[in-house]
């Protein structure tokens, strides 16, 4: 009842703000009626969602899973949804249309994640645990310590992940829909706290399966109109994107992004295994009833994904040839000069928006602009629902209260937790709107394949892993991921004003990543305590259960509420 | 430690002849499949790191540059491998999870 209301509140705000927006257009920028209605729109039909998901989510399996009654399709589109960020949106975009050919490396190692999600992550997943990846990497290890290790793994990443996304996202609609930053912030916030609290899982499903269709439609539309525009050649595409681009025909070939192995190398394996590590990623595959429906929606995923690193590419060099000669995209200097890149109005981010724009007038540039903001709304509650959980289901429901907790009570406690998770990104994002946040989607990814992945990794699939050298491990792997980025260029010199990083390279994976590996290995290796030995024999059975599934152990009661 | 199978079931199932092809051949698969995935993006890096300039130029009688359509080849290689391991386990461990399910009584 009282969520009701909440939501009444919520679409009385909502309402309200589209008002306001009506009257603080950005100086010199005509309203677009098409990206409000469509923004109103989208706005109506999740909160529909959301109030229609609240009668069905009582249970925790309803909270966390949606019953485990999502399809492969459904759950393949939503895994899309909650992946396909605006920074991979509109991020990916205007990295090709700053760099050219370097843009497309990052979205390749963004794909490149999904084979080894598949291979080695999503079934022996589902199969071990029932709501959260902490349920399989503490299977057969210490309930208390290698949950809260990957809790906090989880939370780390969540936070910093959901802090870059807000920060993007108020600033994305800032300039899509002219109204301030605190404003599009607290919005979004709202949004996002409202799906996540009151209809659970199932609506964070369906709000991501929904945009993941927007995405496709409008990803497509604008694709055949570049395609239409160069006359369904890409040749002609990449010619002309050389002749209008600053760096000319270098814009063809990798440049300085990844010319420099040992950084491009880290930064690939965070891309590749961070994705293996993220999650609400992870948590995604328990939506489904089995392991077969957990392989089969990776690879509608996969497909979903690979799609869109192809039309990417088309957005960030049409962009190219389409804005660059023509002023009217730029803050023009006193001179008449400006600068083809940064000058962009909006920023090199708004590229993708831009050439909607003049591709397509007004009605594409809308839809695009409400496309991005559904992005943005997808991948915040995916986020909020995965924190939530954590505090929820790992740290009270299994390590505070053993397990026994009442199942209202746990759900209560995953409510509220989600508003706490909301209102603390809220704060974090408005506290740093100046900042430069950049390095923080790069150090959850870093966190993400230097903490959760080899923690879960080698709990299923090494016999020798123990507690102890999972939970060293594990925090060796945070903490060393952590300290690397603070004492990088990003943060030491950009944020700090030191005048040298302490640690040559942006991306800490190639360092911290292995080093957790390491630490597990060795800490299990030199474990000679007899929970130690119990937790190696314990391996056959959590093999067999990993291979086979959990069809197997109908009716056994002693996995109650950690398993099942 | 919470675990579902008792010793002797896990032994019974451990040394089941279909179950022990099922992990085998999963395995194989599995392993092999990820090294593939990984040679490939780190190998297109090393490439990039090694002869940059050369994967700028166009193939002969074409337009588009080598290096974006090795990337466009690596995109068509990500969904052919995900999709062959989906139909191998469509086809193949389906069947044989079931056949270990039904020969260890349950």
């Amino acid at each position: 009842m009282i969520m009701r209301i909440l939501l009444a509140a919520i679409a009385a705000t909502v309402s309200f703000s589209a008002h306001a927006q009506a009257t603080a257009v950005v100086a010199g920028r005509d309203l677009n009626w098409v990206a409000i209605g469509m923004f109103l729109l989208i706005v109506a039909v999740t909160l529909l969602i959301t109030y229609r998901s609240a009668g069905r989510t009582k249970s925790k399996a309803d909270f966390y899973t949606a019953g485990h009654e999502i399809t492969p399709l459904q759950n393949g589109l939503a895994i899309a949804g909650d992946f396909l960020s605006a920074a991979a949106f509109l991020g990916i975009s205007a990295l090709i249309y700053a760099t050219g050919f370097d843009g497309l490396i990052y979205a390749l190692g963004f794909l490149t994640g999904w084979p080894i999600v598949l291979f080695m992550m999503s079934e022996r997943l589902r199969n071990l645990g029932s709501y959260t990846f902490a349920d399989a990497a503490s299977f057969r290890l210490d309930r208390t310590s290698v949950r809260l290790v990957a809790a906090t793994g989880s939370l780390v990443v969540v936070l910093f992940y959901l802090i870059a996304q807000m920060i993007g996202a108020g600033k994305v609609i800032q300039l899509l829909f002219g109204v301030n930053y605190l404003f599009a912030v607290v919005g979004v916030g709202l949004l996002m706290i409202v799906y996540v609290a009151v209809g659970g899982m199932q609506a964070t499903t369906w709000v991501q399966i929904t945009k993941a269709l927007l995405l496709l439609i409008g990803g497509t539309l604008m694709a055949l109109v570049v395609l239409w525009r160069f006359d369904f050649s890409l040749g002609r595409l990449f010619t002309e994107a050389s002749r209008v681009h600053p760096k000319g025909a270098a814009v063809l070939s990798p440049g300085g992004l990844f010319a420099e192995p040992v950084s491009a190398i880290s930064l690939g394996l965070a891309l590749v295994f961070g994705t293996a590590g993220l999650p609400h990623i992870l948590m995604r595959f328990f939506t489904v009833s089995d392991f077969a429906g957990a392989r089969k929606s990776v690879f509608y995923a996969t497909t979903c994904v690979a799609y869109f690193c192809l039309v990417i590419p088309l957005f960030g060099f049409a962009a190219m040839v389409v804005l660059m000669p023509d002023a009217s995209f730029f803050n023009v200097g006193a001179g008449g000069q400006f600068n083809k890149i940064t000058d962009l109005i909006g920023g090199p981010n708004m590229a993708a928006v831009h050439l909607a724009g003049a591709l397509g007038g007004p009605i594409l540039l809308g839809f695009i602009s409400a496309v991005a903001f559904a992005t943005i709304l997808a991948v915040v509650a995916g986020l909020t629902l995965a924190g939530a959980s954590a505090v929820s289901h790992d740290i009270y429901g299994q390590v505070i209260a053993k397990g026994d907790a009442p199942e209202a009570r746990e759900v209560m406690v995953a409510k509220i937790a989600a508003v706490a998770i909301g209102i603390v990104a809220v704060g974090l994002a408005i506290t740093f709107e100046n900042q430069n946040v950049a390095f923080m989607a790069g150090l959850a990814l870093s966190v993400a394949a230097s903490c959760n992945f080899p923690v879960l990794a080698m709990a299923i699939f090494w016999r020798g892993t123990t507690t102890r050298g999972a939970v060293a491990g594990g925090l060796v792997g945070l903490f060393s991921s952590l300290l690397f980025v603070v004492l990088s260029k990003t943060v030491w010199v950009a944020v700090f004003h030191f005048a040298a990083p302490l640690f040559p390279y942006d991306n800490p994976a190639l360092f911290s990543m292995p080093l957790a590996f390491l630490v597990i290995w060795l800490g299990s290796l030199s474990d000679r305590t007899a929970r130690a030995t119990a937790e190696r024999r314990a391996f056959d059975a959590q093999f067999v259960q990993s291979e086979i599934g959990i069809g197997l152990s109908e009716g056994n009661n002693a996995l109650a509420g950690v398993a099942r | 430690m919470p675990l579902s199978l008792s010793s002797e079931q896990t032994r019974k199932i451990l040394s089941n002849p279909s179950f022990r092809e099922l992990t085998a051949a999963r395995a194989r698969l599995r392993w092999g499949l990820s090294i593939v995935t990984l040679l490939m993006f780190f190998g297109f890096i090393g490439l990039i790191s090694a002869a940059s300039s050369a994967l700028g130029k166009s193939m002969a009688g074409g337009a588009v540059p080598l290096g974006m359509s090795i990337a466009l080849g690596m995109i068509a290689m990500v969904v052919a491998l995900t999709g062959y391991y989906v139909r191998r386990s469509n086809t193949y461990f389906d069947g044989l999870t079931q056949l270990v399910r039904r020969e260890c009584g349950r």
